[in-house]
């Protein structure tokens, strides 16, 4: 049953509720977290959003600007909300007044719409029951199985009597031998049926949102071999095999194991002490110029001209003519072009998409103002998504967050992650020379106890810089090593800890396990993804993948994610800076530092509007 | 060539004129020219314009409302969008006697949502006023950000150029455990002297801090301020709103 039926402008007035004695009684504010996680970040071309124990459901009328959502249990799966929630719109929109606030009056056509929608709903189903169309049902049949195990009970006792109380004319299917047998073919039927259901819904969406039901499903299906090969394809080797020496030839292997470690140090060197190289980059402002940005519309403009006259001229026509809604058949050219743009930026092809039919979304219905073409508004309505997506949504002044640690008496600790070869030692060098400006005492700590060489290179950092460092050498356990860091921390009273882990692949299953319990053991304030500039579509499966087994692998209720990006390589893409954008929506997280070159002063803020500039040129 | 023409034509037309014809029109012209700038000079400083900001969850749109209708209706949502009207408040067309003097007033509710700050830069040139509010009741939880947001503002240049005053609202005051609005103004003072020293050379990606708040060297209290910060409370829900109806008034059109 439909929870609640919410009508409210974009402004934030609610116009209508379907359960008006209540009020908001739902759990946990279940519409301010879709505003807040999906519609304002440029999520709303999402089939449903999930919160809790609820899914939502919605529909924008763009022109009158109001907002349609319906609430309902995650558990149910209600076919009939799409339906009821565009005729909803159409009804509604007949009787909105700008001037009115009460609309108690639709009470009752809203009950005549879900009855009729609940009706059809019914039709559609029985329809199909009779019809010889058996994966259909199975998927019905394993979607209710699925929700019935997801629920932690005796999975397979509540599998049969599921299977059983559905199974009228699919005896071909595994359910019918579930009434028979125990648990083992009870597993194998909802295996099956799973899988057929779960290209259905976009239940949990995969941007990095983690469902804890499917979770609990997958390491129960981890048990059944045959299963794991269709759910799991992300799972590189199974849990129990211990990370083995890749021998590469034909040698044999040498047990012990290679530490050169050198104990005391190489005293040789000398002391390089870094003179005060000037400002930081963070600290300058950045002047941004828009004299150039005419030059480069003419000459876009110039290169696709057979493709744009045609356009141009009948949808000159028609703004001139004023009053045609947009729809999206008039959208799509512009929305194809602004994404080709995207992706010549180096925006991933997914975020593209996702952005534009967002962007889309937002637009249809909406009235053409006169003397404007569809493409500009299109433009405009990108450019302010983009803006929007890039401001960050909480704060980014680590300075303040470091102060507040101080008071408290304990070490800000900064771990760096990211995978191989994008700059996290370097960057962590910048960060701290950063940090030194500005009168907080920093130490390094070299959790990187792999890679030859990583130690050496932040005690060279270290020792240009003056600052402590904390080492163990190499093929020491990084968690561990972290630990001790922030303890010595404490104990000399640094401000900031700076932690250098390995850099990792994001499928590579043992050394995302060893990343976690770093971050489980140690509890940083702050988890820094490095990335660098120069990535392309691989940029949403590292950040996503990270994510995900980050809170995977989490211990505690609130996994801890990654809190910022850091951008690195900045200085050798010239105007292709997509990847910033592909992250940033991917995760979530606002990018906090970018680093454009290799010397200490290379590091400095992101110019939100610069960039949006630059995307869109 | 056909140019040429059209041009010495007026030129022989000008010539054929007596002189102080020319001189008077030109002069006409002038005048209403000088005219429309002193106007227009006049409309500018003195602006009908209020805007309301704030974190998200202060009580903006539920203020918005009361001022307008008085009542909150049927509650509200987080804002995705500004909520912009001009009208008469909403109490001062009660009272008959006051109808025919009452004036519009333009109010602006702009969201809170960390994501869309930029917006606030757009309504703010025209502001005769700023009303931030502050919610109360959970001020603890927020009160970094709220400080954080409120340094922000006040050290935006157009704040301190125009010298926009400020009214720090305690909303939700009707609640048991709101704080005093005394307790709330120590506070935010106290977070914005922190922030003072942790921002005074950096520049964020969006906003450039370009005003030194205050006097470095003491404790920052607003009356540090260059422009007028006073503090009220209220209670959107219930409509105890007349702290801020007063400060309305103070501002617009005197």
């Amino acid at each position: 049953m439909l929870e609640q039926l919410l009508i409210f402008t974009r402004g934030g007035l609610v116009l209508w509720s379907s359960c008006r004695a209540l009020g908001n009684a739902l759990k946990g504010s279940p519409i301010d977290a879709l505003i807040r996680s999906c519609l304002l970040e440029e999520r709303s071309a999402d089939s449903s959003f999930s919160h809790e124990s609820y899914t939502l459901k919605w529909a924008f009328h763009n022109e009158l600007g109001l907002v349609f959502v319906a609430v309902y249990q995650r558990i149910l799966h209600l076919l009939y909300v799409d339906d009821l929630l565009s005729a909803v719109r159409r009804e509604f929109s007949e009787i909105y007044d700008p001037k009115r606030i009460n609309y108690d009056d639709f009470d009752e056509m809203f009950r005549q719409l879900q009855k009729e929608a609940e009706a059809r709903a019914e039709e559609m189903k029985k329809l199909k029951q009779s019809g010889r169309v058996p994966p259909v049902h199975a998927k019905k049949g394993g979607a209710g199985q699925r929700t019935l195990t997801g629920i932690q009970g005796n999975g397979a006792k509540k599998g049969t009597g599921g299977g059983a109380a559905k199974d009228d004319s699919d005896g071909d299917i595994g359910n019918g031998r579930l009434l028979s047998n125990g648990v083992d073919n009870g597993m194998k039927g909802t295996n099956k049926s799973r899988v057929a259901s779960k290209g259905k819904e976009n239940g949990a969406p995969d941007t990095g949102a983690f469902d804890v039901n499917k979770l609990k499903m997958r390491s129960k299906t981890g048990k059944k071999g045959d299963g794991e090969k269709k759910l799991a394809p992300t799972k590189g080797e199974p849990k129990k095999a211990v990370k083995k020496n890749r021998v590469w030839d034909d040698k044999p292997v040498e047990e012990s194991k290679l530490d050169f470690t050198d104990e005391k140090g190489d005293e040789r060197m000398e002391r390089e002490v870094v003179v005060v190289r000037g400002e930081s980059m963070m600290d300058k402002e950045e002047v941004i110029s828009s004299e150039s940005e005419g030059e480069e519309e003419d000459e876009v403009e110039g290169a696709k001209p057979e493709a744009k006259k045609k356009g141009w001229f009948s949808s000159m026509f028609k703004s001139i003519a004023g009053n045609s809604s947009l729809e999206k058949a008039n959208l799509q050219p512009a929305l194809k072009a602004l994404k080709d743009r995207l992706m010549t930026k180096n925006v991933a092809e997914e975020i593209a998409e996702k952005l534009c039919e967002s962007v889309a979304t937002s637009l249809e219905g909406k009235k053409l103002g006169s003397f404007t073409r569809v493409s500009s508004t299109v433009q405009t309505a990108m450019e302010e998504a983009l803006l929007r997506i890039l401001t960050p949504k909480r704060s980014i002044d680590i300075l303040r967050d470091v102060h507040a640690a101080k008071e408290q008496g304990r070490p800000y600790v900064v771990v760096f992650v990211g995978v191989n070869g994008v700059g996290k030692s370097t960057n962590l060098a910048k960060v701290a020379y950063w940090l030194l400006q500005h009168d907080v005492s920093v130490m390094l700590a070299a959790c990187d106890t792999f890679r030859s060489g990583a130690v050496e290179q932040l005690r060279t950092h270290a020792r240009r810089l003056q600052i402590p460092i904390f080492e163990k050498g190499y093929e020491k356990d990084p968690a561990i090593v972290a630990k001790e860091a922030i303890q010595e921390a404490a104990r000399n009273k640094s401000d900031v800890v700076l932690v250098d882990t390995a850099g990792r692949m994001q499928d590579n299953e043992p050394l995302m396990r060893a990343l976690s319990k770093l971050i489980n053991l140690n509890n940083p304030d702050l988890v820094l993804f490095v990335g660098e500039a120069l990535v392309g579509n691989d940029a949403v499966d590292q950040l996503s993948k990270f994510n995900q087994k980050l809170a995977d692998l989490s211990t505690v209720a609130t996994a801890r994610l990654i809190d910022g990006i850091l951008l690195t390589k900045f200085d050798t893409i010239d105007d292709k800076v997509g990847a910033a954008l592909s992250m940033v929506y991917i995760s979530g997280a606002p990018v906090m530092f970018v680093g454009c070159g290799q010397s200490y002063t290379d590091l400095k803020k992101l110019n939100v509007k610069s960039i949006v500039k630059t995307l869109l040129k | 060539m056909e140019l040429q023409q059209l041009v010495n034509q007026t030129k022989q037309w000008i010539s054929e004129q007596p002189v102080e014809q020319i001189y008077i029109a030109v002069a006409v012209l002038f005048i209403t020219f000088a005219f429309f700038l002193i106007l227009s000079f006049l409309r500018t400083s003195k602006s009908n314009t209020i805007v309301i900001a704030g974190l998200s969850g202060s009580g903006k749109t539920i203020l918005f409302y009361q001022l307008r209708d008085g009542s909150p209706h049927q509650g509200t949502v987080t804002s995705m969008e500004p909520n912009d009207d001009t009208f008469v408040l909403h109490s001062d067309l009660s009272e008959e006697k006051q109808k025919k003097r009452a004036v519009p007033v333009h109010l602006i509710d702009v969201p809170g949502h960390p994501r869309l700050k930029p917006k606030l830069d757009d309504y703010l040139p025209q502001a005769a006023g700023l009303v931030f509010t502050v919610d109360a009741q959970d001020f603890l939880y927020n009160y970094q950000a709220a400080a954080e947001y409120l340094y922000d503002i006040l050290t935006k240049a157009i704040m301190v150029k125009k010298k926009i005053p400020v009214l720090i609202l305690c909303n939700k005051t009707d609640k048991v455990t709101a704080h005093s609005k005394e307790f709330i103004k120590k506070q935010l003072e106290k977070e914005i002297d922190k922030l003072r020293a942790s921002r005074n050379a950096i520049s964020t990606a969006d906003v450039t801090n370009e005003v030194v708040l205050g006097t470095p060297g003491t404790l920052f209290t607003f009356s540090q301020c260059q422009n007028k910060v006073t503090e009220a409370e209220a209670s959107g829900l219930t409509g105890n709103i007349s702290q801020v109806e007063q400060f309305i008034k103070e501002n617009i059109r005197r």
